[in-house]
C-alpha cells in the first residue's frame, strides 16, 4: 500500500509536470502581454516593464525560470492586482469557491443517490419517472442556463433568494444547485443502472432466499455493491463541478478562484493563470487518487500492489 | 413414505411485451421425505420457474402464480404473504444456485453470508453463528475452515464457491434442499465432488432434494425419482428405474436417444427435431406434438391426460391409451435402455457382455 502511494505521487509529480509545461507554451501562444491594455503606458515605460518582469527573455529562460521558481513553490506575481503574490491572491478566494464546491458535491451526491436508489427499487412508477425527468433535464441543460432560470424564477420573480453576491448561506444556495445539477444527475443515472443490475443479481435471489427481510436485502446487499462503480465516476464530477464553478461564480458574481480565473486570462496575467492551472491541477490530481484509494476500502477484490505482485 | 410437500395444478405466467408467457401450466407432484427428486426438461420448460414458486422467488411483476397450491406444513405456499414467506425461505426450504461464482455477495465475508440465515432463523448470537459456520465449512469440506470464514469469495474457486453455498442452503438444516442445476458451471471432476458431497449430506440431514438439470447422467447418479418436464408440464413421472428402463413418453425417448454416454462409440447421437413451442400461445392438444414422430392425431386436438403405467410411474401421452396402437421406442433409445442397465444405475454387470448390444 504505501510502495503504491509514493508511485502514484510519483506519477502526480510528472503529470504536474507536464500540464504545466503545456500550459505555460500555450498561455505564451495568445496574443498581447499584459499591459498592452493600458494605453497610458508609453513605449519606453512598457519597455521597462517587461526587462523588468523578465518578459524580453527568450521562451526557453522564462520557462525555465518559471518552473524553477514553482519547484520552490514560488508561483510569481501577479501583473494585475498591484504585484502581489499568486500563491496568496488564491489562498484570500479560495473560501468561496472551496464552500460552493463542497456544498454542491455533497448535494449533488446525496440528492443523486437518494434519487437513484428511489428509481431502482420503484422502478417503472411514477416515482421512477419523475427522478428520471429530473436526472434528465440535470444532464442536459447546460449550468449556465440552469443558473439564468433559477435567478429568474426564483429569485427575481418569487424573491426566494438573493440573486447574486456571496454573503449569507442564503446566498449559497442558488449557486450550490446551479453547480451541483449535473453532478446529481450522473450520480442519479448511475446508482439507478448499478442498483437494477445488482438487484438482478444471483446473489440477491441468494439472499433473498436466505429468508432476509426485503429492506436487508436492498441495503446490505445491493446497495454497497452499487455504490462501488459509483465512486469511480465522482473524481471526474468534482472535476466537472470544478470547471462548472467558474461559470457559476462569474453569474452569480462570487469573489471565488473561478471568477478570478477567468478574468486573469482576459487580462493575459501569465502568472496568475498558471498559478490558478495549477491549484486545480493538483486539486485534480489528489482527487484521483482519494478515489483510487476509496476503492480499495469498498471493494475487497481490489488490492493495490506497487510495481509487482 | 411420508409426504412432505404437494404440489397440485400449479400454474405460473409472466406478464411480457409480447404477451403472457405461460411458463408452468398445470404440474402436480409430490416430494417424499428423505428423497430426492429429479425434475429434467430442456431449457425454458418450466423447471426453475415450479421451483423458484416454491420458494416464493418469483418476481412479480411480472411474475404470477394463477392459480394452484403448494401444500407444505399445513400452509398453501403460495398464498403466503411476502414476510410469512421470509420464515420459511431459508429454514425449511433452501436453494443451492446453479452458478457459484456470481451466486456469493462479491463484497461480503463468507461466514457473514452463512451466519445472516442463522441469526435470523436461529436466534443466535453472533459468537454461536460463527462457530457453526466453521461447523458448516468443515461438513462441506472446506479446510482451514477457522481462516476461511474471514476471507472474501474472490478468495475461492468455483468448486469451493458451490460448497460455500451448500453450506449456506444447510446452515438452518432445511427439510427441502432445492437445486438448481447445482453442477452445470462446474467442471466434470469438481462435478462428482459436489454432487457426492451432496449425496453425503442428504444421508446426514435427511433432507429431501428437488434437483434440477438437464444432465440425465446426474440424475442417473443422484435421483431417487425423475419428473421430465416439457412446454411447463410433467409429461412423465416415475422413479429413475422406471424413466432410464421403461420410458413411455417420446419425448423422453428423445432425451434419452441424445445423452452421450461413455459405451456409445459407433452411434450418432439422436437429436429431437424442431424447437419447443412458443408459450405465449401454447399449442392446442400435445404441446410435443409437432415434434413427436409418433404423435397420433388427438395429439393435435386434445392434450393427454396423466396415464397410469404402474404405482410409481406416470405418463402423459395418447400411446397408453388402451385404443392406442402398439409403439416400441425407436431401437437406438432401446439399445440405451440396455446400456444404462450396464453402466448406469446397475453397477457390477460384466461390461463385456453389453458389447454387442
Amino acid at each position: 500500500m504505501a510502495r503504491y502511494i509514493t508511485q502514484r505521487i510519483i506519477y502526480m509529480i510528472i503529470t504536474l509536470f507536464l500540464i504545466a509545461t503545456a500550459t505555460f507554451f500555450l498561455m505564451k501562444l495568445l496574443p498581447g502581454t499584459p499591459f498592452n491594455m493600458e494605453d497610458k503606458l508609453t513605449e519606453a515605460q512598457k519597455a521597462a516593464l517587461y526587462e523588468q518582469y523578465g518578459l524580453n527573455d527568450p521562451l526557453p529562460v522564462q520557462y525555465a525560470n518559471y518552473i524553477f521558481g514553482l519547484v520552490q513553490g514560488d508561483m510569481g506575481i501577479s501583473f494585475q492586482f498591484d504585484n502581489r503574490k499568486v500563491e496568496d491572491l488564491i489562498m484570500d478566494r479560495i473560501g468561496p469557491s472551496a464552500q460552493l464546491g463542497f456544498q454542491s458535491l455533497v448535494f449533488g451526491t446525496v440528492i443523486g443517490l437518494i434519487l437513484g436508489l428511489i428509481s431502482a427499487i420503484k422502478r417503472n412508477t411514477a416515482y421512477d419517472y419523475s427522478s428520471n425527468l429530473m436526472a434528465i433535464l440535470g444532464k442536459s441543460i447546460p449550468s449556465f442556463v440552469f443558473a439564468g432560470l433559477l435567478q429568474y424564477y426564483l429569485a427575481v420573480k418569487f424573491g426566494w433568494f438573493p440573486v447574486s453576491f456571496w454573503d449569507s448561506f442564503k446566498h449559497t444556495i442558488l449557486p450550490t444547485i446551479a453547480n451541483a445539477m449535473f453532478t446529481l444527475a450522473v450520480t442519479q443515472r448511475f446508482l439507478r443502472t448499478e442498483m437494477l443490475e445488482v438487484l438482478g443479481s444471483d446473489y440477491i435471489v441468494l439472499a433473498r432466499a436466505k429468508g432476509l427481510k426485503n429492506s436487508v436485502v436492498t441495503f446490505k446487499h445491493g446497495l454497497r455493491n452499487a455504490l462501488i462503480p459509483v465512486i469511480t465516476i465522482m473524481g471526474p464530477l468534482v472535476v466537472s463541478m470544478m470547471t462548472g464553478s467558474l461559470v457559476i461564480e462569474k453569474i452569480f458574481a462570487i469573489p471565488g478562484i473561478g471568477e478570478q480565473f477567468v478574468r486573469s486570462i482576459q487580462m493575459n496575467d501569465y502568472a496568475m493563470i498558471m498559478g490558478t492551472t495549477m491549484f486545480f491541477s493538483i486539486l485534480f490530481v489528489v482527487v484521483i487518487l482519494i478515489v483510487d484509494l476509496l476503492y480499495v476500502v469498498v471493494d475487497p477484490r481490489i488490492r493495490l500492489t506497487g510495481g509487482k505482485e | 413414505m411420508e409426504k412432505l410437500l404437494e404440489v397440485k395444478d400449479l400454474t405460473v405466467s409472466f406478464d411480457t411485451y409480447g404477451g403472457k408467457v405461460q411458463a408452468v401450466r398445470g404440474v402436480n407432484f409430490d416430494l417424499y421425505k428423505g428423497e430426492t427428486l429429479a425434475i429434467v426438461g430442456e431449457s425454458g420448460s418450466g423447471k426453475s420457474v415450479t421451483t423458484k414458486a416454491l420458494m416464493g422467488l418469483i418476481p412479480s411483476p411480472p411474475g404470477n402464480i394463477e392459480k394452484g397450491e403448494i401444500l407444505f406444513d399445513g400452509k398453501n405456499l403460495a398464498k403466503l404473504s411476502e414476510k410469512e414467506m421470509t420464515k420459511i425461505r431459508g429454514k425449511d426450504i433452501s436453494m443451492i444456485f446453479q452458478d457459484p461464482m456470481t451466486s456469493l455477495n462479491p463484497t461480503m465475508k463468507i461466514g457473514n453470508q452463512i451466519m445472516e440465515g442463522l441469526i435470523k432463523h436461529q436466534r443466535m448470537n453472533r459468537t454461536d453463528a460463527k462457530k457453526r459456520a466453521i461447523e458448516l465449512l468443515e461438513l462441506v469440506g472446506i479446510p482451514n475452515a477457522q481462516e476461511r470464514i474471514k476471507q472474501y469469495p474472490h478468495q475461492f474457486s468455483g468448486g469451493m464457491r458451490q460448497r460455500v453455498v451448500i453450506a449456506i442452503s444447510l446452515a438452518c438444516n432445511p427439510k427441502i434442499l432445492i437445486a438448481d442445476e447445482p453442477t452445470t458451471a462446474l467442471d466434470v471432476t469438481i462435478q462428482a465432488q459436489i454432487l457426492d458431497l451432496m449425496k453425503d449430506l442428504q444421508k446426514k440431514t435427511e433432507a429431501s432434494i428437488i434437483f434440477i438439470t438437464h444432465d440425465l447422467g446426474v440424475v442417473a447418479n443422484v435421483a431417487d425419482r425423475v419428473a421430465v418436464m416439457y412446454a411447463g408440464k410433467i409429461v412423465e413421472i416415475g422413479t429413475v428405474d422406471d424413466i432410464f428402463y421403461n420410458p413411455k413418453h417420446p419425448y423422453t425417448w428423445g432425451l434419452l436417444g441424445s445423452m452421450p454416454t461413455l459405451d456409445n462409440t459407433e452411434e450418432e447421437l439422436v437429436a429431437i427435431p424442431g424447437s419447443p413451442p412458443d408459450l405465449i400461445n401454447p399449442p392446442k392438444g400435445d404441446a410435443f406434438a409437432p415434434r413427436n414422430p409418433y404423435a397420433l392425431k388427438i395429439d393435435l386436438e386434445q392434450e393427454p391426460p396423466m396415464f397410469k403405467v404402474s404405482d410409481t410411474h406416470y405418463a402423459a401421452t395418447w400411446l397408453l391409451h388402451e385404443h392406442a396402437p402398439d409403439v416400441e421406442p425407436p431401437e437406438s433409445v432401446k439399445r440405451r435402455m440396455k446400456g444404462f442397465a450396464k453402466t448406469g444405475t446397475a453397477p457390477g454387470v460384466d461390461e463385456k457382455k453389453g458389447d454387442e448390444s
